[in-house]
Parts: C-alpha cells; structure tokens; sequence
C-alpha cells in the first residue's frame, strides 16, 4: 500500500534573524497548506523554530559559548568604526571580512549539512542565504534560493551594485564601486570556487558567491520599490513575493507615562541593539518630540538610565504585530524590516549600519517610501525633522495605505508557500497547493 | 509629570479581594448571603471595615446590597472572570505599579529616594512611604544607608530570566511531590475554563496579556498546594516577580498556545492526583518555556547567546 505522506520541505535560512524569521512566515504557509516544514539551522538557534512548532536539525556549532561570546567582543569592538564609513569604505574593512566568514561558514557545514540532508530526505530544500551550500545542489531534489536582501542581490546593468547604496545612474559610482569590491573579495572569491571545484560545482563570476537555482527563485522585493532591470528575469523561474511577512501574537501597546500622540516602532536588529551610544543619543531627541517611542533594546536594557517618559525599552518586540501598529518604523535597512514596513503601510526612517541596508535606504528615497539618515552624521534637529516630517506626510501615508492593502491581499508567505509545492511531484491530495 | 489619581484606601481592597477568598472557599453560589459578622470573624477583623469592603464589591457590580438583608454575592466566581483584577487600585498600590513599570523602562535608576519618587509622581510623603513599604515586603526594593532605597534583581535581563527559570525548575516540581499537596479544586475549575476559552480564541484575537494573567494564576495554584510552607513561600515570593512589567518577553501564539495546552495537562494529572507524572511534566513545560533566542547573530558569525559587556 502506498503510503500518503505529506512532503518535507526543509528550510536552511542562514543564522541571522532576517532570513530566519523570513523563513518562519514561509513555513508557516506550508503547514496550513499540509505540508511538513522542517529547520536546518546554526546550534545557536536552538529553539527558535521549535519555538514556532518545527522541527529542527542542528548543524554542528564550533567552538564554546565562551569563545562565541569572546568573538562578539572583538566583533564590535573591530566593526563598530566602521559601520560609520561610507559604503564604498565598508568594503576592505567590514565587507570582505564578512564574506572570508561567510565562506568558512560554507565550507565547514559541508559534509555535516551532506549528511543531514541523506537522513531528512526532503522533498525540496529552501535555501535562504548569501553563499551556495554544494551540499544542497547534490541533495537529490529541486531546491530553492530565497533572495531575502535587497533586489541589489540579483546583478543588473541597470540595478545598482550590491551593497553599493549607489543610485541606478551613478555611473561614475558604479565603476568605482565595483572596482574596489572586486579587487576586495578576489582572494575570498577566488577560495570559493576552489571549493566549489572540489565539490563538482561550476566557478561562479567574479564577485558572486551564490547562483541562482534552476529550479525556482523568490524575491522578497515588493512592486514599489522594485527595479527596472536591463535584462529582466525568467518569468518561469524567478517569483516576485511582495513582502514576506510572517504572522505573530497581536501586540499590546504598553502604558507610557507621557502616553499621547503617534506610535514610532525603532529597532536595528540584534547587531544595531548594541551600539547603545547611538540609541542613546536618539532617547535624548524622543524626550522632546509629541510621540511615543518603543525602542528594541536586546539584551543592553541595563546600559540605559533616565529614560523619557514617553520611551518604552523592551529586549524584544513581535515586530510585524508592532509595525501594524506603528505610525513610523525607524530601522537600519534590513530587508525583512522594510518589507514589514510596506507590507503595513507604515513609512520608514532608515539609518543604515551595512550590507543591503545602505541598498534599501536608498531605495526608500528613491521611491519615496521613506527617508534614509546617516547614523553617524546627524544632528538632534536632523533627526526630529525626519521624524515630524515623516509623520506629517500624509500624501506618502495615504500611497502607502494603498499599496500595504494590496501586498496583504496576497501574503507573500502565501505565494512562496504555492511555489515551492509546485515543485513536488505526486503531492498527496490532501496538500493544498 | 507622571500622577496618580485619588482612589480607595489599599486596606479596604485587600480586605475586599480576601472576602472575594473566602467566598470562593466556602463555595458560595451567585446570589448567596454575605454575612457580615461571619466574614468578620473568618478574616479576623471588626464588621466597620469589611462593610467599607463590601461597599467596593458593590461598586464593582460584584455584590448587591439590600436595605434589610445586607449584601448578597451578585457573580459567579467559579467562572474564570477576574474580579479581584477588576477592583480599583488603592493609590498606594496605583503608585507602586507606576514605580515598577518605570523601573523596567529604565525610566528611573537602580537607586531611588522618597524625594525623588515625590516630585516624579506629583504624590505625598505617605503614599510614596506606603508604596515604597509595600515593595519592601515584597523583596522588590531594599533599604539602603540613609535616605534610599535599592531595586533588587527581577527577572527582566536574558540572564536574569535564565536564573529565575532554573530556581523555578528546582522548586516547583518538588511543591507537586512533597507528600500532602492539595489542589484547590474550585480555582483549577476556574483557570480550566479561562485557559480552554482563550484556547478556542482565533490568533488574530489571541490575548497576550490574558495569557499572562492565566499563567501566573496557573503557577500560583501550584506554589498554593505545596504542603511545605517554605517551599510554598519561597515560590509565591518569586512568581511576584513574574507579574512584573518588563518580564514578559513576548512569544508567538504557537507556543503560548503549546504552553497553554501543557498547563491543562499538568492539570489533568494534578486532579487525578498523579502527582510524579504533573511533575515531569512540569519539568518539561518549564524547560521549553526557559528557551531564549540569541542576543544577537549577524551573516558571517555564530549566533551569540547571553548577554555582552557593554563596550561604547
């Protein structure tokens, strides 16, 4: 008797918060629709899935708790200066850094990722990251890339280049710009694809670092904001998402003490939470502004000392329950955050730190979804300009309204979720597709 | 500047909300008697103040008075409804709720004075005394040289919280198997109907605080049983610090769900009077609610769990 099994989509966000919790909206609208979402994930995001009701597999962590914590240390101690320079000059000292680690994260999961995917045997793998996992291509089923940065991911001659911040008609900028990151990232690069080459994958280009997959590609990029490209994408193989929001309790707006006026919702992720000399300069202008600010702390509520009275400190917010009903998002660019924003309808303020964030802040401008502040030139009248001029914009508020309303009537958690199970062959007839 | 405005004396509310106990002990019924000189005698005090508390039960709807008759019980507290949570603050206990909120906002320092508290929330020397007494009772703020006073450690931190979970570990599996635990039937009764009813709540309508409320009662209910008083102290003294602001860390429906789902368990085994079974569970539902997500993770580098020095 054949056995009417629901098919086992495994998901593989990297180990950032962004693609995981991306991820979990995803899964999400697999488990309505039958399937069985499962989680390959870094052992030190033990629970979170789990936390959401899936299943996880861990990948081995190196190292002790004790020399994660010591690296944190370094890490900010060596990379706050610089997420204070421009982006062309994050790009020796914070970007190629990253990818020198970002491919060691490759090459280590190699053979244990190679072996979890023999025992889990999915259906589909979803892979949500920047670097190719070879383990991944040689798994025996379709598998899917999830492009949850910017749309900056995916080159184009008329697309401004990754992590550039660049505007699409910086010319100059551009040939700049790619010019330092090519020189930057030869050597890491050119140490992937001999990796690649052992593994029996093709080089990749200069500069890249992941294909796309030949089976399916999610963008999370919603309309407004998306790019003209000069060579638009397979129809067939590359899906637009609009946002890909997942869901969270509703969120219980506390009691201030100073409790008038609108609701402004700022977090710069679990990296921003610690750069508590910039967080701290920005209570000092909320203390004199007619709204309401909840501010994502993280594990630094300690730092903090006479907060205003119109300022709520928290280590954590379900953040897309709290944007719904925020009237301002202040946030550093993270595409999940600005997704959240737009999918809302909530505008955005964003103070880039690095990576996509430059991107998207420029984007927001562009598109005038929101206004982009440098975070670490900014005066306490700048910022309160941006703030009561983002508030006051009604005509951007009511666009906004609008095109949150229509990104809702199609969740992209949905779309994703109807994709990826196109991709399984003989679905049990009680698996929606 | 923050105030707090004028309301029912904080003794009158105790005493209505121990009537409110001892109602719900004796099994009364809507409708029923509530005798003053009996209530008296059962709460240890003259008939003066518990008609004063029986006139704030009238005001909240939870009593009715009649002219020859006294007061009669007009709800019925074998339903999850919470009445005592519905009776007004008294302004000191008012006061000691915005001092806590302001502490876990960080609104005011780890050290605070009579003062200080004064001027902040606009009140006077008494209520501020009284407030400040009544988190001294309950081991929230300690005294300290000369005129201050001191916030002692509450579970608001990852790895205050981390701490608070193994200390509960420890205790509140041994309250269920110390010989002589006794379940109170009435308010198991109670807290089965709130959980299952905010069970069959949709999501989008899932309420957060509703949980909270239900899983502090739920724990209480445990600590109560424990036929060891110190045991049984000890952890009615550390559940206070859950009711807290700025301890709840906020979780998806799924698990409050889960977790909402493993009390009724422990609950199902607790009224069988199964007791090593409601405690390994317990053990497990108290393991999966200690889990915390990581301080922060970033492309590139391991996730980081615990807490990092401050360095700028």
């Amino acid at each position: 008797m054949k056995i009417d099994r629901p098919p086992t989509i495994a998901l593989f966000p990297e180990a950032s918060f962004g693609a995981a919790l991306n991820c979990v909206g995803i899964a999400q609208a697999l488990r309505d629709r039958g399937a069985r979402p499962v989680f390959i994930c870094h052992g030190g995001f033990s629970g979170v899935f789990a936390d959401y009701g899936f299943q996880e597999y861990h990948l081995p962590a190196a190292g002790t708790p004790s020399d994660t914590a010591n690296y944190w240390q370094d890490f900010i101690k060596r990379h706050l200066p610089h997420f204070d320079m421009s982006p062309i000059d994050q790009i020796e000292t914070y970007v190629a850094p990253t990818w020198e680690a970002i491919v060691d994260t490759a090459v280590e999961a190699e053979a244990p990722l190679g072996q979890l995917l023999a025992r889990i045997r999915p259906d589909v793998v979803v892979l949500d990251n920047v670097v190719m996992f070879p383990a991944i291509a040689a798994a025996g089923c379709p598998w899917v890339r999830v492009v949850s940065c910017a749309e900056t991911e995916l080159p184009d001659a008329a697309v401004p280049p990754y992590l550039s911040g660049l505007a699409a008609a910086d010319e100059a900028g551009r040939r700049a710009f790619e010019a330092r990151y090519l020189a930057a990232t030869e050597k890491v690069h050119a140490r992937f694809n001999a990796f690649r080459a052992e593994t029996g994958l093709k080089p990749l280009p200069r500069g890249q670092f992941l294909e796309a997959s030949p089976d399916l590609n999610l963008l999370l990029t919603p309309t407004i904001v998306k790019y003209e490209r000069k060579v638009p994408l397979d129809a067939e193989r590359f899906f637009y998402l609009e946002g890909c929001v997942r869901s969270e309790a509703p969120f219980q707006i506390p009691d201030f003490p100073r409790n008038k006026g609108p609701l402004v919702y700022v977090s710069f992720g679990s990296l921003g939470a610690l750069d508590v000399k910039l967080i701290q300069r920005m209570l000092d202008v909320f203390a004199g502004l007619p709204a309401r600010f909840l501010v994502n702390v993280g594990g630094m509520r300690d730092a903090y000392e006479a907060v205003p009275d119109n300022v709520h400190l928290d280590a954590w917010f379900p953040q897309p329950s709290v944007v719904q009903k925020s009237d301002l998002f202040i946030h550093h660019g993270g595409n999940n955050s600005f997704c959240e924003a737009l999918y809302f309808g909530t505008p955005s303020l964003i103070m880039p730190y690095c990576w996509d964030g430059h991107d998207n802040a420029r984007r927001a401008e562009e598109t005038g979804v929101g206004r982009r502040l440098d975070r670490a030139r900014w005066t306490p009248e700048d910022l309160s300009a941006a703030i009561l001029g983002l508030l006051g914009d009604e005509a951007m508020r009511e666009r906004l309204a609008a095109n949150g309303e229509a990104m809702r009537r199609r969740p992209g958690t949905a779309r994703a979720a109807d994709a990826i199970l196109s991709l399984v062959t003989n679905v049990p007839s009680k698996v929606r597709g | 500047m923050p105030s707090v405005v004028k309301l029912p004396r904080k003794n009158h509310l105790d005493l209505a909300q121990r009537i409110l106990e001892v109602a719900r002990q004796q099994g009364m019924r809507p409708g029923a008697h509530l005798p003053e000189q009996q209530l008296a005698t059962l709460c240890n005090v003259s008939r003066t103040p518990i008609r004063a508390a029986l006139k704030v039960l009238a005001e909240r709807g939870v009593a009715t008075r009649e002219s020859d008759a006294g007061y009669r019980l007009a709800v019925d507290l074998s339903l999850p409804a919470d009445f005592d949570s519905g009776l007004p603050r008294a302004e000191e206990a008012a006061l000691a709720d915005a001092i806590l909120r302001d502490r876990a906002a960080r609104r005011l320092g780890g050290t605070i004075t009579v003062t200080e508290l004064m001027r902040r929330y606009n009140a006077d020397r008494r209520t501020v005394l009284k407030a400040v007494l009544s988190l001294t009772d309950d081991d929230i703020l300690q005294r300290a040289p000369g005129q201050s006073w001191v916030f002692r450690p509450i579970p608001d931190s990852p790895q205050s919280i981390a701490a608070s979970f193994e200390y509960r570990l420890l205790l509140e599996p041994a309250a269920v198997l110390v010989p002589g635990f006794q379940l109170d039937g009435v308010k198991a009764a109670a807290l089965r109907h709130g959980m299952e009813a905010l069970l069959s709540r949709p999501d989008s309508e899932f309420g957060t605080r509703e949980f909270q409320r239900l899983d502090i009662e739920f724990h209480r209910l445990i600590a109560q049983g424990c036929a060891n008083p110190f045991i049984a102290d000890a952890l009615a003294g550390h559940l206070r610090l859950r009711e807290l602001p700025g301890h709840a860390g906020s979780v998806n429906v799924f698990r409050l769900r889960q977790s909402t789902q493993e009390h009724l368990g422990i609950l199902d085994n607790l009224e069988a009077r199964q007791y090593e079974v409601a405690a390994d569970l317990l053990k497990v539902h108290l393991r999966l609610s200690g889990n915390q997500r990581p301080q922060a993770a970033n492309r590139g580098a391991p996730p980081l769990q615990g807490l990092i020095r401050r360095l700028v």
